[in-house]
């Protein structure tokens, strides 16, 4: 699938014929922008559902200290860290998309809509970016040894 | 009709509950992974098998602050630090019961809305939606008995 994103084309090209574009198979299915968009939200969103689902069975153990501490242990994990970084993007995304769309349905900032994609966008990688520093340090830590990775404001 | 005019209260709902999430998810996270005094999620990887992850010494003295001098800090005793203090007890439950609520139904309503979307036949959307129903109920109970009954 491609996932190269182009903003709506010009009304005219879909009256010409066919264009070298137009001539993929998958021309039909052209990912646009929005439609982008409309894609992850729905995948992050059934990812999210998945982990919500495994995160509420393992609290179960919070009546159990022993087995609790099995659990967290676990989720100190090198392949835990990669998931918790994982999740944050996805939940980063998800909700950041989200606000969006509930800022043009409920405020109707339609008319300011690019404006509002690139700002929250840029919102998004600073969350992804500070919020995962903890998880993209450990990891640091753990590859190249203790002290390789600056602290910041760990 | 009725039908098409209770799910536009659950899209308005939708919007809410997400709006919502965005704030109960700031403080989860703040709470779960950044306060260096009662995080459970450390900045360490483990990997030995039957090694606990280090805890900030604000963490540690957080613990024998609240539960004694000999008690050390756990994951489970860390989390239990917070529940020591019973007005802190009490906030932090009513703040998990209604996130989790919020969160189930935000989730499960979208996933209807994929199944939906997905799944043409009258009889299939309705076992779809019956079972993904009983799996939110089920998490539900669950959830509820987890925070309600955590630290007793």
């Amino acid at each position: 699938m491609a996932v190269d994103t182009q903003d709506r084309p010009a009304a005219t090209t879909a009256e010409n014929g066919p264009t070298a574009e137009q001539d993929s198979r998958f021309q039909r299915y052209r990912i646009r922008t929005g439609m982008f968009a409309w894609i992850m939200h729905r995948l992050t969103g059934v990812g999210l559902v998945v982990y919500l689902i495994i995160h509420i069975w393992g609290l179960k153990s919070l009546s159990d200290p022993e087995t609790f501490n099995a659990l967290i242990a676990k989720y100190h994990s090198p392949i835990f860290k990669v998931g918790e970084f994982a999740l944050l993007v996805a939940v980063a995304y998800h909700a950041m998309n989200g606000l969006r769309i509930v800022l043009i349905d409920f405020l109707g900032w339609s008319p300011k809509q690019k404006r509002l994609f690139v700002t929250l966008g840029a919102v998004t990688a600073l969350i992804i970016l500070v919020g995962g520093w903890p998880s993209i340090y450990s990891l640091g830590e753990w590859l190249f040894g203790p002290g390789t990775m600056p602290s910041l404001f760990l | 009709m009725a039908a098409s005019k209770s799910n536009a209260l659950n899209w308005f709902l939708h919007r809410i509950t997400g709006t919502f999430l965005i704030f109960m998810l700031i403080t989860h996270f703040w709470v779960q992974h950044y306060d260096h005094q009662v995080a459970s999620v450390t900045h360490e990887v483990v990997t030995e098998k039957g090694e606990m992850p280090d805890y900030p010494d604000a963490a540690k003295e957080g613990v024998k602050a609240k539960m004694g001098n000999d008690v050390e800090a756990t994951p489970y005793n860390v989390v239990m630090q917070r529940l020591a203090d019973p007005v802190y007890a009490v906030l932090w439950k009513g703040f998990n019961i209604l996130f989790l609520i919020v969160a189930l139904h935000h989730g499960f309503y979208g996933l209807n809305n994929v199944l939906t979307d997905y799944i043409r036949d009258p009889m299939g959307r309705l076992v779809a939606r019956s079972l993904s129903w009983t799996v939110a109920l089920g998490l539900l109970i669950i959830g509820l008995y987890s925070v309600i009954t955590a630290g007793w």
